[in-house]
């Protein structure tokens, strides 16, 4: 039986992790910024990732800030995220740089974007993760889909824990991701990882 | 030769998004990959781009940029005597 660890909800409005709002300070800056200044900083790679990235990997710093020897190489962990745009608005912003036949230079760097699986490859790379990593578009946010693809990881007994969830970005106005840390009983109490559970958090 | 690092540091910052780093702080001797800047490979994919479209120079062979993009210095040379704008 699995249990949720934890989780985090990041939306335009803010980030609120385990149900608690996460203070941010004002500034000019969209959330993304502002929260990889506040809570992040030594990772200079979050600047040239595309916005789904961005999300994705804000919302797993947070997600892990406290988690001991976070940074140890493990391959127990998998990474596994839902979408339904997926890299849409890279691909859109991919196809406008190269829309003018006159000034025709497609960039390495922001093609690389648009495949939507970056996001979970950016986050076992900045957490030495080497288990599963695969990413899900599905037609809408279905809780059930998740956790049955989810459960599916953990009959590899390599999988002892996934971080997992949904992370969706359109524009700078409408994204939204809620991921968690789901790993086995561990007799601490945590709630159960089924579809009652979720239901909530998902639609948060 | 100096206006033209300049330039390239702040074309290079722009190109590879490095947002923290400013012109002054890029060692004009310093490697580009590996210390220094740090680079990756998609960053060499993105150097390449930027020197046909800046500066009209192409690069045909890997090889080449590797060596071309030791440093500011070394790149400011090489456009400095093969740029076509």
């Amino acid at each position: 039986m699995l249990t949720l660890q934890s989780w985090i909800h990041i939306a335009p409005t803010g980030a609120c992790l385990e149900g608690h709002s996460v203070p941010v300070t004002d500034s000019n800056e969209g959330l993304l910024k502002r929260l990889y200044h506040q809570y992040v900083g030594d990772y200079p790679k979050f600047f040239k990732m595309d916005p789904l990235c961005r999300l994705g990997f804000i919302a797993s710093e947070l997600l892990l800030q406290n988690t001991p020897d976070r940074f140890s190489p493990r391959e127990d962990r998998a990474v596994i995220l839902f979408s339904h745009s997926g890299s849409f608005a890279s691909d859109s912003h991919y196809q406008q740089t190269i829309a003018d036949p006159n000034d025709y230079f497609p960039s390495p760097s922001v093609f690389v974007y648009t495949l939507a699986n970056i996001v979970t490859g950016e986050i076992a790379i900045r957490n030495h993760y080497f288990g599963e990593t695969s990413c899900y578009l599905l037609n809408r946010k279905d809780p059930a889909e998740m956790i049955a693809i989810v459960e599916e990881a953990f009959l590899d007994p390599q999988t002892r824990s996934a971080l997992c969830g949904w992370v969706e970005y359109v524009d700078e106005t409408h994204y939204e991701t809620t991921l968690f840390l789901v790993g086995p009983e561990d007799h601490t109490g945590k709630p159960i990882w089924n579809q009652d559970t979720i239901n909530d958090l998902i639609n948060f | 030769m100096e206006a033209l690092m300049v330039e390239l540091k702040q074309a290079i910052i722009e190109a590879l998004n490095l947002e923290e780093v400013t012109p002054e702080e890029i060692d004009n001797d310093a490697p580009l990959f590996g210390e220094g800047l740090g680079l990756d490979s998609i960053d060499a994919l993105e150097l390449i781009v930027l020197m046909e479209k800046k500066y009209g120079i192409k690069l045909k062979d890997a090889a080449e940029g590797r060596k071309i993009f030791q440093s500011i210095r070394v790149m400011a040379d090489y456009i400095a005597q093969h740029r076509t704008k």
